[in-house]
Parts: C-alpha cells; structure tokens; sequence
C-alpha cells in the first residue's frame, strides 16, 4: 500500500566560488548568464580603464566594453581554448577600440585628447599621460597592459598574438621614448 | 659583456648587464638620476589606471545579451512556456474530474457501499479489486513462510526469544483477523486497508526474524 518513489532532482549548474577559466567557459557555452556577470566582475575595470586610455572618454570605453561582451557572447560557442578567455576578450576589446577610432577617423573627428588641467607645470602623471599618446601603437598598448593595468608579458602576448619576447622589447622600446620625453620636458621646465 | 657609464638602456634590455649597473649605480650620480627616471615611469604609470562606477553597465550588456539571444532559442522557450501551460491546464481539468471520485475512495463509508453501475463505481470497484487481490497474494506468502517458521515454533525446546516471537504472532494474528473482519464490512476503507498491510508487514517481519534466528543456531 506504500512505496517511494525517487526522482533525481536536476538544477541548474551552479558556478563554484572560485571557478577556472575552463569552467568559466563551459559555462559561456553553456549560455549561462551568471557566468557573463562573472567575467564582467573580473575584469570590467581593467577593460574599461583599459579603453579609457586608447579612446580618451569614459563613455566611449564603457560601450567598447558593452561591445565587447555582446561579442564575446555571439562567438563563445566557437571559441577554441587556444589561449584564455580573459585574453580573448581583451584581444576583442582592443579591436573594438580600434573599431571605434577608424569611425572617428572616417567621420573626420579629430582624435580626442583627454582633458588634462591647465599647468604651466604638468605633474609627472600628465606627463606621462601626454607623451603616451605620442608612442607608437604597439608600444602603446604594451605599455598600458603591462605597466598600467598589470597584465603579465605571457598574457599579453596572447592578447597581441605576438612572442613574449616581442611583448618585452616593445615595452622596453616604450619606456625608452617615454624616457626621453620626461627628461626633454625636464630639461625645458628646468630653462 | 661589460656595463659602461651612461649605457642603462642596454642594461634594461640586457638583464646580464643588471648586476654590474646596479654596482655603478652606487658610485655615479647621472646614472642613478636616469635609473631613477626609468622607475618613476613605472611607478607614475601605476597612477594612470582609471577606476569609475559604472551602475548601469552590466544592465545594459544584459539586455544586449537577452536582445542577442538567438530566435531560435528564443521561439523553443516561448514553446516550452507554452508546452507548461498547457500541460499545467490539462492536469487541473483531470484533477477536477477525479476530485469526486477521490473523496468518495478516501472517505470512510462506515460500511455502506456506494452505489454501482455509474463508469466511476466501477474504476473504484476496479481498484479494489487490485488491492484485494494483491492482499490475497500477499496472505499465502506469508502463510507459506509460517509453514516454514512452524517446526521451529513448535520445538520442544523453545528459547525464551522464539517464544516472545511466539507470543507475537499470536497477537499479530488475532490482529489480523479482527482488521480483516472490519474490512469485510467496509470494503472501500483506505485506512483500513492500509492497517491490514501494515499487519502483514508485520508479521512478515516476524517470521523472517524466526527463520533468521534458526538458521544462526
């Protein structure tokens, strides 16, 4: 007259506390939103200060971001784990900044210039900040992602699709224009 | 390769040279002052990192992401939403029409049978009859295991354990045959019905617990 019935109960997978980047992308693929908002927690605010500093206005940095995401959501399911998903969105993120300068470029826009404060005497950051602007683009980018944004020469490597040993000659190369500018302003304040 | 006075880029590039341009760093002022450029660059860069709220940005890529979803997946779950109410729909009209029937298999009847002829009489008499039959099935099992339990039962020498199981299934028989009397009068009582088994179960139990004993010693 009485019986049991078991029936194996199913819920959705849930992400561990911490998870792998394997893991984070299975569950990309798996189309799982929480595992979207996982990325965008750990690594929006280097994105973004990121596009910041290769579009020059907050706004244009956070929809190169939002860009980024519909992107990385559209091709997961294709992506090969070559490298890491983090350096794949970042790989995305640049070209979606570079995007969004040829834009600028054809609509004839003049490059936009972050406002800096009017000092005779620029603080060592302005500096810093201006006489980025005027590196090559490579060396540029290396620089922001390796010095600016911590990110190592093997991951950057893999973002650029170059050798780690071309990531470290180009930030050398950057830091040896930025030196000479620094010491050029110097010497000029100096007079 | 040897370190010379004014070369730290080559230092910087060449790790070798480090240790001996460190050693010169001691001694020369206009080295030391360029080094130090070189470490202000990286330690001002740190400063450009740019940290700002952005409240509504994960919104934004979620809805983008909500937009983007394909329409396919998009048709298959207003589908499957579709499948549910339906599904969900259906077991509310047959839990309607069972309803009656239900309350009349539960409630006790206090003997009296309900009427027959009506298609729900008869799936209830149906049911009764499965459970009356599996009954019948289940009391010659265990009649076949108390023959087996019986010499033990009926020993000359029987332990003080055989005869408090003894003592039990007498109890659990007279038991048995009271509840079976009760239900001949009320055939459609659940409850009782499911005394019955429970008894049986007992007794089952029993008998098991008998032949186990015997076959330790």
């Amino acid at each position: 007259m009485t019986w049991e019935v078991s029936v194996p109960l199913q819920f959705a997978t849930a992400l561990p506390d911490d998870p792998t980047d394997a893991e984070l992308l299975e569950s990309c693929k798996r189309g799982e939103i929480q595992a979207f908002e996982r990325l965008y927690n750990l690594h929006a605010t280097r994105m973004k200060s990121l596009a910041f500093h290769l579009l020059g206005s907050r706004d244009d940095a956070e929809d190169a971001v939002q860009e980024t995401f519909l992107k990385v959501y559209k091709a997961v399911a294709g992506f090969e784990s070559n490298s890491t998903v983090s350096t794949w969105m970042f790989r995305i993120l640049i070209n979606c900044c570079y995007d969004v300068l040829r834009k600028r470029q054809r609509l004839a826009e003049k490059p936009m210039l972050k406002e800096v404060p009017a000092q005779s005497k620029l603080t060592l950051k302005v500096a810093l900040e201006r006489a980025l602007q005027t590196l090559n683009e490579q060396h540029r980018l290396v620089f922001l992602m390796f010095e600016v944004e911590g990110l190592k020469h093997s991951e950057i490597s893999s973002v650029l699709e170059v050798p780690e040993g071309t990531s470290r000659a180009w930030l050398f190369e950057a830091k040896r224009a930025l030196k000479q500018l620094l010491t050029q302003r110097r010497q000029v304040n100096e007079i | 390769m040897k370190f010379e006075c004014g070369d730290l880029e080559r230092a910087f590039a060449n790790p070798d040279l480090m240790t001996d341009a460190r050693e010169h760093l001691r001694h020369c002022a206009a080295c030391r002052d360029e080094y130090r450029i070189w470490n202000e660059i990286s330690s001002t860069a740190k400063q450009l990192h740019q940290t700002w709220d952005s409240p509504d940005l994960w919104l934004r890529i979620h809805r983008g992401i909500e937009q983007q979803r394909p329409l396919r997946k998009r048709r298959w779950t207003q589908w499957k939403a579709a499948a549910l109410a339906v599904a969900a729909a259906t077991i509310a009209v047959v839990a309607l029409l069972c309803w009656p029937q239900l309350m009349t298999f539960n409630a006790p009847t206090n003997g009296i049978r309900p009427a027959t002829g009506s298609p729900r009489d008869f799936l209830t008499e149906q049911a009764l009859r499965n459970v009356e039959n599996s009954e019948a099935a289940y009391r010659r099992s265990i009649d076949e295991l108390s023959r087996l339990a019986q010499p033990q039962l009926e020993s000359h020498t029987v332990s003080p354990l055989v005869a408090s199981y003894r003592e039990r299934l007498l109890m659990l028989d007279s038991a048995i045959q009271e509840t079976r009397s009760n239900v001949a009068q009320n055939r459609f009582n659940i409850h009782l019905q499911r005394e019955l088994a429970d008894l049986y179960r007992d007794k089952q139990q029993t008998l098991e617990e008998i032949l186990t004993s015997g076959q330790r010693r």
